[in-house]
C-alpha cells in the first residue's frame, strides 16, 4: 500500500480500486442527504439536505469524468453548480414566504394536500 | 464488484450504518448519539480498510486512492452526518460548509482544480451565506430553558429508524450499481505515454498560450509566433511533439522539434476545461445565464412584501407613477 | 266435394330417410275443401273484432252477438263437413308454417287440418256448444258491458280457436298449440274478476297445473318425431313401425316392442291428466270455478276438459302398443271418479258440486277409454257435454238471478217461483241424465263403459268401483236437485246484489217482482237469452238418447250400432275389444252374427287380446255384460235417487236442514274431511309448494349473498383498494419523497437482477 501524493495526475486512468473509493463516498454522501431530508421537519434543513445530495452527484461526476478522461464531467459539474445556485435562490424565497405564512419552519405545517 | 468489495461488508456496513444513525438523529433527552457516532464510524472505517486492503492485491491493478483521500472522505462523510444529526439549523449550514471544502480537496485530488475552486466560491462563498441569512431569518421562537430552547422541528427526527433503513438500503444498491458499473466501463488501462491519449492536443486551438510559454522559454523571438491555421488555431502537433513557427515579418516557417520541447507546454486543467466549456457546449451557456436571470427575478418577485392599500390610495399612488413619466402626444406611438 | 289424391307428392321425398318413413308406404291423404278453414278462423276473427271493440270503447252487446253470429256460422261449416264427408279422411292446408329440413330427415308441422269422423263428431259439439253458450253469456255477462265485456267475448273466441286447432290439427305440433291456448283462455276466463284475489289464484292454479301435464305432452312430442320420425298423423298412422307394433300389442306381444314406445304413451297420458283433470292433476277444476258460469260451461265441462280424452282417442293406436299405459289409465280414471265423487257428495256450493261431478265423470271417460272401448269413452264425452253444460248453465242461472247465492242449504223449493220454470226444467233433465237414469243419452253411455270393465281381463275390481261411483253420482245429483228445486220455496240472496236492473235492451219476465215482498229481495229471473239456450240444450239432451239408436255399417259385440260408434270406427281411434267380442259371443247372439265376424277383418281370435289370453269370456252374473248392465246400472241410479229423495226431501221444512244432517254426524270427522276435499291442495302445499319456497328462499339467500356479494366485491375492491392506498396521500413532503425512493430502491432491484446478475448487461 503505497501513499500516493500525486496532484494533478490528469494524464493517464484511474485504476478500478482508484475510482471505486470516490463512488463509494459519492454514495454514502448521497445516501445521508436522503435521510436527511427524509428525517428533519425543518424546511430550511431539508433544502440543505438536498444540496448535500447535488454535492455527492458532484462528486460521482467528476470521479467519473476522471475515469472517462474527458472534461465533461467537470463541465457538467460547474452547471449542476449553476442549477444549484438558482435552485437555492428560488427555494429560499419560497422558504420565506412559506414562513411568513405560518410563522413556523416545520414541514409538518404544509400537509393540505392530505387525501 | 466482488473484487473491489465484499458484499459482506457491504450489507454489513449497512446494517451498522442504520443502526447507528437511527441511534445518531436528534432526540429530545436522548443519551445515545454518541454510540451512535462511534457505530457510523465504525461502519465507515470498516468500508476503508476493505478498500484499502483491496487495493493491495495485484488483482486490483493498481494501488489505492491514496492517504489524502481517505482523509477528506473522512472529513466529508462526518461532516455530512454532522449536518443531519445536529439540532440547531445554523450548525447544520457550517458543517455543510465543511462538507464542501472537503469536496474540494477530494476534486484536487481528481484533477478538477478549477471545479473545486468554483465549488467553495459559488457554493460555499455564496450559497450557503444565503442559506444562513435565511436561517437567522427565519428563527423559530425559543420555549424557554436550555436544552429546550429548541423548537420540536429542530430537536426531533421524524421516523429515524425507518428512514435510515430507507437510505441505507438504497445506499447499498446505489453503491452495487456504481461500483459494478466500473467494470464495465471502457477506459481505466490507459497508461502515462500511451499513444492514443494526448491531453495536450487542445493546445492546438490556444495558439496564445503556446506563444507565450515558448517566449517565456526563449525557443521563439518576439518577432515569431506559431504559424496560425484557418480555423484559429496553431500548428501543433502534440503526439509527435512539433510545432511550425513562422516569422511574421519575414513569412518564413521553421520547426521547433521533439528534442526542443519545453518542457512548461502542456494544457493545464483550466485550458482543457475552458475549451470544452467554449467549443462544445456553448449553448449551455447561454442557458445557464437565462436560469440565473430567472432564477434571480423569481426570487424577487416572491419575496416582496405584498402591503394592502386602501383604494384611495392605490389611486393616488398610480397617478404619483403614471405623472413621474413624460406625458405621450396623444395618439402618435412613442 | 273435390278430393284429390296426390300419391308421392304430398310428402316431401326427404322424409324418405326419416326413421321408419318410407315413400312407399306414405299415405297418399286427400285435400279437402278450403272453406273448412272458416271454422277456426272465423272464431279468431271474432276474437280480433272482439279486440276492436275493446279498444274502440264499446258499450253495447255488439261483441256477443259477433262472436254469436261468427260461431254459429262456423257451426254451420261443421254440420256442411260432416254431411259433405265420404268417408275419406283430408287435410285442408293454411299455409306452410315448420318446415326444417335435414339430410337424413326432416320436421315438417304445416298449420293444416286433419278431418276424419273423430274430428267432425267432436267439433260438432264443440262449435255447438260454443254457440249456444256465448248466446247465454250475451245475457249473463250484460252487467259487465264496455271493456270486460269484450274481453269475454274475445277470450271466449280465441278459446274456440284454440279448441278447433287442437280437435283438427294434422300434427302434434298443431294439436300442441290448440293445446295451450285453450290453456291460456281458461287461465284468462277463470281470471275474468281479475279484481278479486281467489279468482286470480285459481287461473294460476290452473295454468300451472296444467303446465305440469303439457311438459309430459310435450315429451311425448319429442319422442313421437324421434322414434318414427314424423309429427304429422296422415304419415303417423300408416307408419310401417307402428303397425308392426300393433300387430304384435294385439295379441300381447308386448316383448317385441321398444321401451320407448311405451314412453311415448306414458308421457301422452301425462298431458291428458293435467289438461283433463285426473288425480293427481284435477286440483285445479274446482276452483276454476271462480270464473263466470258461461266459462265454466264450456270449457271446463264440455270442451277443454275432453281435450284429454281427444288426446287418447286419436293416438289410441300409440297406447295400444304401450303395455302399461291403458291399464294406468283405467286407474286413475277410477280413482278419479270415486274420489270426486266423494267429494262432491259433502259440498255445499252447486257449482263446485258441479265441477267435482265434471271431475268424476272425466274418469269415467278415462277408464272407459282405459278397458279397451274407445267407442264408449267417446260417446260418454258426448252425452255429457250435452247434459253438464245445461247443469252449468242451470246453476249459472240460479247464481245470476239470486245476486251470486250458491250454497244448497240457503236455497230451496225454486221451482215454484215465478219464471224459473225453464231452468228447473233444464236442471231435471241433466240431473237425470247425470244419475244415468234408464233410458237417458248418460244411461246408455255409462253403460257401455261399465260393460266394458266387466268383459276386459283384470278389469272387474274397475267395474265394481265404477257401479259404485255411478250410484254415488246419482245420490248427489239429485240431493242437489231435491234440495234446491224441491220442497219449501225458501232463498236468501247472494252478495253479489245489485241495485240497478238498467235494461239494456233485453226484455226480461219481470213478473217475479213482488213489490209486498217483506225480505226486499227480488230474484232476478232469467230473460230470454238464457232460456232459450236452456230449452234447447234441454232438447238436446233428450234427444241424444235417441242417438243411441242411430248408427249405420258394421258392429261388434253390441246389439246395436250407434251414432258413437260409427263416428269413432272410422277414425284413428278405432279398436273393438276381442274381449267384448268373446262375451258377445258366449250370449245368446253368437250364432246370428257369426257369419258377420269370419268377413270382418279386425276380428281376431276371441279371447285373444292386449291383456292376454283368455278362453273363457268374462261374464257378470253368467251373462254377457253389455245386456246385464241395462239392468244392473238402472237398478244402482234408482237406489241412488231414493236415497237422496230420503235424506234431502222427505220430511225437508227448511233450507238449512235435512235428515242427512243427523246421519251424517254418526261418521264422525269423516263428512268433514269429504267436505275439505281430502286435504289433497293441503298435501301439495306442504310437499310441493313448501318445499319450493324454502328452495326460492335458499337461492335468494344465495343470489343477495354469493352472487350480488361477488358483484358488490368488484365494486368495493375499487374502493378497498383505494382505503389501502389513501394513507400514502399524508400531504407530509417526506412521505411523498421516502415513496419516490422505495420506487427508486425497487426500479433498481429489478435492474440488478435483471440485467446484472441475469447475464450480463
Amino acid at each position: 500500500m503505497t501513499p500516493m501524493l500525486t496532484l494533478g495526475v490528469s494524464e493517464y486512468a484511474l485504476p478500478a480500486s482508484v475510482l471505486a473509493p470516490y463512488l463509494f463516498v459519492s454514495a454514502a454522501m448521497f445516501a445521508i442527504g436522503l435521510i436527511g431530508f427524509l428525517t428533519r421537519k425543518n424546511l430550511i434543513i431539508m433544502f440543505l439536505c438536498t444540496e448535500l445530495m447535488f454535492q455527492a452527484a458532484g462528486l460521482a461526476l467528476i470521479a467519473f469524468g476522471r475515469h472517462h478522461l474527458g472534461e465533461d464531467g467537470q463541465t457538467f459539474v460547474i452547471f449542476v453548480l449553476c442549477v444549484a445556485a438558482a435552485e437555492a435562490a428560488m427555494a429560499l424565497a419560497l422558504v420565506v414566504l412559506l414562513f411568513r405564512r405560518r410563522e413556523t419552519l416545520s414541514a409538518e405545517a404544509w400537509k393540505e394536500l392530505k387525501g | 464488484m466482488e473484487t473491489l468489495i465484499s458484499p459482506i461488508i457491504l450489507y454489513t456496513f449497512c446494517v451498522l450504518g442504520a443502526a447507528g444513525l437511527s441511534l445518531a438523529l436528534p432526540r429530545r433527552g436522548s443519551k445515545l448519539v454518541p454510540i451512535g457516532m462511534i457505530l457510523l464510524g465504525s461502519a465507515f472505517a470498516m468500508v476503508a480498510v476493505s478498500f484499502a486492503w483491496r487495493a493491495s492485491e495485484p488483482l486490483t491493478g493498481g494501488a489505492g486512492p491514496g492517504l489524502f483521500f481517505y482523509l477528506f472522505a473522512a472529513i466529508a462523510l462526518g461532516a455530512s452526518i454532522r449536518v443531519i444529526t445536529h439540532p440547531r439549523p445554523v450548525y447544520s449550514a457550517l458543517y455543510f460548509i465543511m462538507t464542501i471544502i472537503a469536496s474540494c480537496g477530494m476534486y484536487v485530488l481528481l484533477g478538477a482544480e478549477f471545479v473545486a475552486f468554483a465549488l467553495v466560491i459559488i457554493y460555499a462563498g455564496a450559497i450557503l451565506i444565503t442559506y444562513l441569512f435565511v436561517i437567522m431569518l427565519a428563527t423559530q421562537a425559543p420555549t424557554g430553558t436550555e436544552d429546550d430552547m429548541l423548537d420540536d422541528t429542530d430537536a426531533v427526527a421524524r421516523e429515524p429508524v425507518v428512514g435510515s433503513i430507507v437510505g441505507f438500503v438504497l445506499m447499498g444498491l446505489i453503491s452495487i450499481m456504481l461500483l459494478g458499473g466500473i467494470e464495465t466501463g471502457k477506459p481505466g488501462s490507459i497508461k502515462p505515454g500511451d499513444p492514443g491519449f494526448q491531453p495536450d492536443a487542445v493546445l492546438a486551438s490556444l495558439p496564445v498560450k503556446v506563444d507565450k510559454v515558448l517566449r517565456r522559454a526563449n525557443l521563439i523571438d518576439a518577432d515569431e509566433r506559431v504559424l496560425r491555421t484557418e480555423g484559429g488555431g496553431g500548428v501543433f502537433d502534440a503526439a509527435a511533439r512539433t510545432i511550425t513557427i513562422e516569422h511574421t515579418e519575414l513569412g518564413t516557417t521553421r520547426v521547433i522539434g521533439a528534442d526542443n520541447w519545453p518542457e512548461e507546454l502542456s494544457a493545464g486543467n483550466l485550458d482543457r476545461l475552458g475549451w470544452n466549456l467554449l467549443h462544445d457546449h456553448p449553448m449551455t451557456i447561454e442557458i445557464a445565464g437565462i436560469i440565473l436571470l430567472m432564477a434571480m427575478l423569481g426570487a424577487t418577485v416572491l419575496a416582496r412584501k405584498h402591503v394592502e392599500l386602501e383604494d384611495s390610495l392605490k389611486a393616488e399612488q398610480a397617478k404619483r407613477l403614471s405623472g413621474a413619466q413624460p406625458r405621450p402626444s396623444g395618439g402618435g406611438a412613442s | 266435394m273435390i278430393t284429390h289424391l296426390l300419391s308421392g307428392t304430398f310428402l316431401p321425398s326427404v322424409l324418405a330417410s326419416a326413421p321408419g318413413a318410407d315413400t312407399a308406404q306414405a299415405a297418399s291423404i286427400a285435400h279437402g275443401p278450403k272453406w273448412v278453414l272458416l271454422i277456426p278462423f272465423l272464431a279468431l276473427l271474432a276474437a280480433c273484432l272482439n279486440g276492436v271493440y275493446a279498444a274502440m270503447g264499446n258499450k253495447t252487446k255488439l261483441p256477443a252477438w259477433t262472436t254469436v253470429a261468427l260461431l254459429a256460422v262456423s257451426f254451420f261449416a261443421t254440420v256442411a263437413m260432416a254431411t259433405g264427408f265420404d268417408g275419406n279422411a283430408y287435410t285442408v292446408k293454411a299455409f306452410d308454417w315448420i318446415q326444417v329440413h335435414g339430410d337424413a330427415s326432416s320436421f315438417v308441422a304445416n298449420f293444416s287440418f286433419y278431418v276424419d269422423t273423430l274430428t267432425i263428431y267432436w267439433m260438432l259439439f264443440v262449435t255447438g256448444l260454443a254457440t249456444l253458450i256465448a248466446l247465454y253469456a250475451s245475457e249473463y255477462m250484460s252487467h259487465d258491458v264496455g271493456v270486460s265485456y269484450s274481453r269475454f267475448f274475445a277470450g271466449f273466441a280465441l278459446f274456440v280457436f284454440s279448441m278447433s286447432c287442437l280437435v283438427m290439427g294434422d300434427n302434434l305440433v298443431m294439436l300442441y298449440l290448440g293445446w295451450e291456448g285453450v290453456g291460456l283462455c281458461s287461465y284468462l276466463l277463470i281470471g275474468y274478476y281479475y279484481k278479486k284475489p281467489a279468482a286470480v289464484a285459481a287461473a294460476k292454479k290452473a295454468f300451472i297445473v296444467n303446465r305440469v301435464g303439457d311438459l309430459g305432452l310435450a315429451l311425448g312430442l319429442y319422442l313421437v318425431f324421434v322414434h318414427f320420425g314424423t309429427v304429422e298423423y296422415a304419415a303417423l298412422f300408416s307408419d310401417e313401425k307402428l303397425l308392426g307394433y300393433l300387430d304384435a300389442a294385439k295379441v300381447g306381444a308386448f316383448d317385441q316392442i321398444p321401451a320407448i314406445a311405451e314412453w311415448i304413451a306414458l308421457l301422452l297420458m301425462v298431458g291428458a291428466f293435467g289438461k283433463s283433470a285426473q288425480f293427481p292433476l284435477y286440483v285445479w277444476l274446482p276452483d276454476a270455478m271462480e270464473g263466470p258460469t258461461p266459462v265454466s260451461a264450456l270449457i271446463h265441462a264440455a270442451t277443454m276438459v275432453t281435450a284429454g280424452v281427444y288426446l287418447i282417442a286419436r293416438f289410441y293406436p300409440v297406447f295400444l302398443i304401450s303395455e302399461h299405459a291403458l291399464p294406468i289409465v283405467a286407474w286413475i280414471g277410477t280413482i278419479t271418479a270415486l274420489l270426486a265423487a266423494t267429494i262432491g257428495m259433502a259440498q255445499f256450493d252447486i257449482k263446485r258440486i258441479m265441477a267435482y261431478s265434471t271431475v268424476s265423470q272425466l274418469g269415467y271417460m278415462f277408464a272407459g277409454l282405459g278397458v279397451l272401448t274407445p267407442t264408449g269413452g267417446a260417446y260418454h264425452v258426448l252425452t255429457h257435454a250435452f247434459f253438464k253444460a245445461l247443469l252449468f248453465l242451470c246453476c249459472g242461472a240460479v247464481m245470476h238471478g239470486f245476486a251470486g247465492q250458491l250454497d244448497l242449504r240457503k236455497l230451496s223449493g225454486l221451482r215454484r217461483v215465478k219464471g224459473w220454470g225453464v231452468v228447473t226444467f233444464g236442471m231435471l233433465v241433466g240431473c237425470l241424465n247425470l244419475a244415468g237414469v234408464p233410458f237417458t243419452a248418460g244411461y246408455f253411455s255409462k253403460d257401455t263403459i261399465l260393460a266394458e270393465a266387466f268383459v276386459t281381463p283384470g278389469a272387474s275390481l274397475i267395474g265394481w268401483i265404477l257401479l259404485l261411483t255411478a250410484g254415488l253420482t246419482a245420490y248427489y245429483t239429485f240431493r242437489v236437485f231435491f234440495r234446491v228445486f224441491m220442497g219449501p220455496t225458501e232463498f236468501h240472496p247472494g252478495d253479489e246484489h245489485h241495485d240497478d236492473h238498467g235494461d239494456d235492451g233485453d226484455d226480461h219476465a219481470h213478473d217475479d217482482h213482488g213489490h209486498g215482498d217483506k225480505g226486499g229481495f227480488h230474484p232476478h229471473a232469467p230473460g230470454w237469452a238464457i232460456n232459450a239456450v236452456l230449452a234447447t240444450l234441454t232438447i238436446a239432451s233428450l234427444a241424444a238418447s235417441g242417438l243411441y239408436f242411430v248408427g249405420s255399417g258394421e258392429h261388434h259385440g253390441t246389439e246395436t250400432k250407434h251414432y258413437a260408434d260409427t263416428m269413432v270406427s272410422s277414425s284413428t281411434a278405432s279398436y273393438h275389444s276381442p274381449y267384448s267380442e268373446h262375451a258377445f259371443h258366449a250370449g245368446d247372439h253368437g250364432d246370428s252374427h257369426a257369419a258377420d265376424d269370419h268377413a270382418d277383418p279386425n276380428a281376431v281370435q276371441a279371447g285373444v287380446g292386449p291383456r292376454g289370453t283368455i278362453t273363457e269370456p268374462l261374464l257378470l252374473f253368467g251373462q254377457d255384460p253389455h245386456k246385464v248392465m241395462y239392468y244392473v246400472s238402472g237398478v244402482v241410479g234408482v237406489i241412488g235417487i231414493g236415497l237422496a229423495w230420503c235424506f234431502h226431501l222427505w220430511g225437508r221444512t227448511e233450507a238449512a236442514t235435512c235428515r242427512m244432517d243427523s246421519l251424517a254426524r254418526l261418521f264422525g270427522p269423516i263428512p268433514r274431511w269429504a267436505e275439505n276435499k281430502w286435504y289433497v291442495d293441503e298435501f301439495y302445499n306442504a310437499a310441493i309448494r313448501v318445499p319450493l319456497r324454502i328452495a326460492s328462499h335458499l337461492m335468494h339467500w344465495f343470489d343477495k349473498l354469493v352472487i350480488d356479494g361477488i358483484v358488490n366485491l368488484a365494486g368495493m375492491a375499487p374502493r378497498m383498494f383505494g382505503w389501502m392506498v389513501r394513507p400514502s396521500q399524508s400531504g407530509v413532503l417526506q412521505g411523498y419523497a421516502a415513496g419516490m425512493v422505495g420506487g427508486l430502491a425497487m426500479l433498481l432491484v429489478v435492474i440488478l437482477l435483471v440485467v446484472r446478475l441475469g447475464g450480463g448487461s
